[in-house]
């Protein structure tokens, strides 16, 4: 361990003694120049003309040294690759080890970086935080305009506060075809608060963002390019969205990220309006963002927020929230990864792992070649090589082979960075920043010198001996314990990653089986968003979707049909839950989390195939009455009305003061996730009142999908040619939900499977080791009367008890894996013991395999050949 | 001498010979060739160390830290069994060397 350590100061002695040497000589030549005659001054002066430029000196001699050095490890590296090609086999399976190592955590380190480690695309990103309210009825944090208003007004931990409206689409029309964009609106401050600019143009100004001010514009760079061609003059002309002139001013930097990671095809100003009553502006929602004051930390910018954000809560937050409602100032990175920060640790540490399994390999590989070479070794140190020298030459061999196996392993990471981007679900990469770059080659050439000092420290530490001269088997009973730890380890670790790969596998599984509540196959669903303008009026937008609905019912072999404005699994509005008021009943407890509800038809729960346990469905004939009734999911139900029969009761709804009746009880879904299931509600779309403007309509039919779209396209076109619809079969929705567990589990599994590979490889190297080392044991042992049979026990014995101590720290590892990865994993307790035994089932039948081949080879030992063995 | 890269092979041959007489340190050798030499070859005495160090990478000498007869210390250099041969060697070839070179310079 300490032979770097002496070699460094060894060369820093070196230094200075070269230093001490030209010091000498110039003083002598001084000395001799006084002897001479000549003054003090003048004699050094002359020894210094006469020596020559004195550092230049230095760095020639200083040259001499290290030239030697490289030409040392060159003559190394030659001699290595020589030693190398007389034995290819065991050459070619550590480059490839190293290459598989190298190249998956390369390949993972090039998918997690930009999640991670890597800078956020703004100057100065540490600044930038993402603040706000957050409560049961949102995983992110926001805020409310007339609360914003205030925050801007009074903060004194931010150099800049800017703010966002909920994302929204919005349609552009530019030519023929409409196009539905994403749409930002925005504070004017708002890039300049990121520390950007416009690529083109000029950036919002506060006059822009004047509630009554001309609407403008900026256009994101690929909807600049793909629409107007990156032609410059697109600025200052107007272009149509949701039918109004709006005038382009400027074009978003190319590559530009929202803060939140949503899309921005469009950007406008957002105008608040703080002459609107406080009221109003406590119902519009924003997303706020901040730029950290130098030297204040994000602690202290909480704490210098917290009385202003109490203050405004106690004025915006309903009563009812604000107990669940806290303040959270975090930074943008951390808003940013939240959902996928778990698992871009879990498949670095996945990685990591088996890089460590890959260094464990080979060092053992190395250690039986060593081994073989101990008498070449013992020679050469008998001639005068240096242990230091001996040690350089091992390490420069591990150095060869880590480079060779690094560089495939540059090849396998670029193939397998190319394959994950191109399957992996949506918002678990970041798209377009993920790929091989300076940084992942790097990572993969420090993997490969780590690995390279990790395995070859093992082989170079070894001490030649005298006695390996003589020909005589050292035991070397210190080494042989380090690579049967080696093997514990290696145990260890594959069955941490065996049983990651097996919860992830079961919690896959248990979501693909999971019972949704409602039917999926044969269901079609068309979403669409009804124009804001157009529809502006109650009853034209009530109108519209009637007629809409009249048309796509009409489908011909469309089968069951219902519109809603939401569909599970996901999607549906939600309400605070002591916002319900019960005719005749006390009052709900106040924190009761959130209630989500739908407008739905009443031929919604056909179309899905939701029962109806109690009462009734919904009536077409209701829709043109007074009251508006409701369904309540089953669960909501029971928490309302305990065993009461929650049918006939009245409901009012939303802090409205109308009374609604219950006509029925419908069977809960999942809806909140594949997983969950929350308190839902459902409602009536009445004649004249307009529901929210989206809409999914339901197809429950036999007719194939694609047939069945162009019926879809052509019903809606004749209500209004210029709505886009998406249309997607109800299982291609769900898959989308289901993806990134798969893909977390296909990954995790890939992973086990190569490290119990590499485990199997490492116990079988180990044990034909020990085999070919106790071959003359084994012969006494036969000779002495020991059967086959006891002989093969006595090596299977050696494997169990290796494999065991691994198994033992790797049940310790794998529990502690659960129960971090607990968040990922839906429907499996972290005490199961099922995956862990499963992974060790897995474990011992491989080493029971890789220990076969040896034991039996020991077996087979004629006693006769093995005593004459030496 | 003023062209330490195309004379390196001299001046490795005057260190060596310069050191035939017995150790000496790098001073030394470079008062031994300028009076030796009567100030004909003006060694730049700097560049006489990376030589020293080279000599002593190829085993033709080996240095040593000892004390003067004044009583500093200083860096000895004494040839191995190696230089001796190579010497011999440089001084035939210098020799020859020199002896076609001056029945050139004769004939021209």
């Amino acid at each position: 361990m300490t032979a770097p350590w002496k070699w460094l100061r060894r060369r820093r002695l070196r230094e200075s003694e070269w230093r001490d040497e030209l010091d000498t000589h110039l003083a002598m030549r001084e000395e001799w120049n006084r002897a001479r005659g000549l003054p003090a001054g003048a004699a050094r002066l002359a020894a210094r003309r006469q020596f020559g430029n004195r550092l230049r000196t230095l760095e020639e001699v200083r040259a001499v040294h290290l030239r030697g050095w490289l030409e040392d490890l060159l003559q190394d590296a030659r001699m290595a690759v020589r030693g190398f090609r007389r034995s290819p086999a065991m050459t070619a399976a550590a480059v490839a080890t190293i290459a598989i190592g190298v190249g998956a955590s390369a390949a993972i380190f090039g998918v997690v970086d930009p999640l991670l480690f890597r800078g956020l695309p703004y100057p100065n990103p540490r600044q930038l935080v993402s603040l706000g309210y957050l409560g049961p009825v949102d995983s992110n944090e926001f805020s409310v305009v007339s609360s914003y208003l205030d925050w801007r007004q009074r903060q004194t931990a931010f150099q800049a506060m800017t703010s966002m409206r909920p994302e929204s689409g919005c349609d552009l029309v530019a030519g023929e075809m409409p196009l539905r964009l994403a749409c930002q609106s925005v504070e004017a401050n708002f890039l300049r608060t990121l520390g950007l600019a416009p690529a083109l143009g000029r950036d919002f100004t506060p006059q822009d963002d004047q509630p009554h001010a001309p609407p403008v514009a900026l256009l994101s760079y690929a909807l600049w390019q793909s629409r107007y061609g990156g032609d410059a003059r697109v600025l200052g002309r107007s272009v149509t969205v949701d039918e109004r002139p709006v005038e382009v001013v400027g074009v978003l930097p190319k590559g530009f990220e929202m803060p939140q990671l949503g899309q921005a095809d469009l950007m406008m100003p957002e105008r608040l309006d703080s002459s609107q009553p406080r009221g109003a502006n406590s119902s519009a929602f924003l997303r706020t963002f901040a730029r950290l004051r130098e030297g204040v930390s994000i602690e202290q910018a909480r704490l210098l927020m917290r009385p202003l954000f109490q203050e405004t809560a106690q004025l915006d937050v309903p009563k009812e929230l604000r107990s669940e409602g806290r303040l959270v100032v975090r930074s943008l990175r951390d808003r940013q990864i939240q959902d996928v920060k778990l698992a871009s640790w879990m498949l670095f540490g996945a990685v990591l792992a088996l890089l460590l399994l890959v260094c464990a390999n080979v060092a053992n590989l190395l250690l039986a070649r060593t081994a073989a070479r101990r008498r070449e070794l013992a020679v050469r140190a008998a001639i005068g090589a240096g242990r230091g020298r001996l040690a350089r030459q091992v390490l420069t061999e591990s150095l060869v082979l880590a480079l060779a196996g690094g560089l495939a392993g540059c090849g396998i990471a670029w193939a397998l960075v190319r394959t994950l981007v191109a399957v992996a679900p949506d918002g678990l990469l970041r798209a377009g920043r993920t790929g091989m770059d300076g940084r992942v080659l790097l990572f993969a050439l420090a993997a490969s010198l780590g690995a390279a000092l990790l395995f070859g420290m093992a082989p170079a530490l070894e001490r030649p001996r005298a006695e390996a001269l003589a020909g005589a088997r050292v035991a070397g009973i210190a080494r042989t314990l380090f690579r049967r730890l080696l093997v514990a380890a290696q145990v260890a670790i594959s069955l941490v990653l065996l049983t990651g790969a097996s919860l992830f596998l079961r919690s896959f599984r248990n979501l693909a089986s999971q019972p949704l509540g409602f039917r999926t196959e044969r269901v079609v669903t068309a979403s669409f968003t009804l124009r804001q303008l157009r529809y502006r009026p109650q009853q034209a937008q009530s109108a519209a979707f009637r007629e809409l609905e009249a048309r796509l019912q009409a489908i011909p072999g469309g089968g069951w049909f219902a519109l809603s404005d939401s569909i599970p699994p996901r999607g549906a509005m939600g309400r605070p839950y002591s916002n319900l008021r019960l005719a005749e009943h006390p009052p709900v407890e106040a924190d009761g989390g959130i209630v989500y509800f739908r407008w739905v038809t009443p031929g919604y729960f056909r179309a899905l195939g939701i029962p109806i346990v109690a009462g009734r469905g919904f009536e077409e004939g209701e829709r043109a009455s007074g009251d508006s009734p409701v369904i309540l999911s089953a669960t909501l139900g029971r928490r309302l009305f305990g065993d009461e029969s929650p049918v006939g009761q009245r409901i009012a709804l939303d802090g409205d003061a109308r009374w609604c009746p219950i006509v029925g009880v419908a069977a809960n879904t999942r809806n909140n996730g594949l997983t969950e299931t929350h308190p839902e509600y459902y409602r009536l779309r009445m004649d004249g009142r307009a529901p929210p403007r989206d809409a999914v309509a339901l197809f429950r039919t036999s007719m194939a999908p694609s047939g069945l779209a162009r019926w879809i396209r052509a019903g809606v076109a004749e209500v209004d040619p210029a709505l886009p619809v998406t249309i997607e079969t109800m299982e291609d929705r769900l898959g989308r939900f289901r993806e990134q567990p798969r893909f977390l589990a296909a990954l995790v599994a890939l992973f086990a499977a190569f490290g119990l590979l590499l485990a199997a490889v490492g116990l079988y190297g180990v044990l034909s080791f020990l085999v070919a080392q106790r071959t003359q044991e084994i012969g006494v042992r036969m000779a002495m009367g020991a059967r086959p049979r006891d002989i093969a026990m006595l090596v299977g014995g050696y494997a169990a008890m290796w494999t065991g101590i691994g198994v033992a720290a790797g049940t310790a590892g794998s529990l502690a894996l659960a129960r971090v990865a607990k968040g990922l994993l839906s429907g499996v307790a972290p005490a199961d013991p099922r995956p862990l035994l499963a992974a060790i089932a897995v474990l011992a039948l491989t080493a029971a395999v890789a220990a076969w081949a040896p034991s039996r080879r020991a077996a087979r030992v004629d006693p006769m050949v093995a005593l004459r063995y030496e | 001498m003023r062209n330490p890269d195309r004379l390196q092979g001299t001046l490795e041959l005057l260190i060596l010979k310069s050191l035939d007489r017995g150790a000496n340190h790098g001073f030394g050798i470079a008062l031994h060739v300028s009076t030796v030499s009567d100030g004909l070859l003006e060694v730049e005495e700097g560049s006489l160390y990376p030589a020293l160090h080279r000599l002593e990478k190829e085993r033709l000498v080996k240095g040593e830290w000892r004390v003067t007869e004044n009583g500093r210390k200083a860096r000895f250099y004494a040839l191995t069994a190696a230089g001796r041969k190579r010497l011999a060697e440089a001084q035939d070839s210098w020799t020859s060397v020199a002896k076609g070179v001056r029945k050139l310079l004769r004939f021209a």
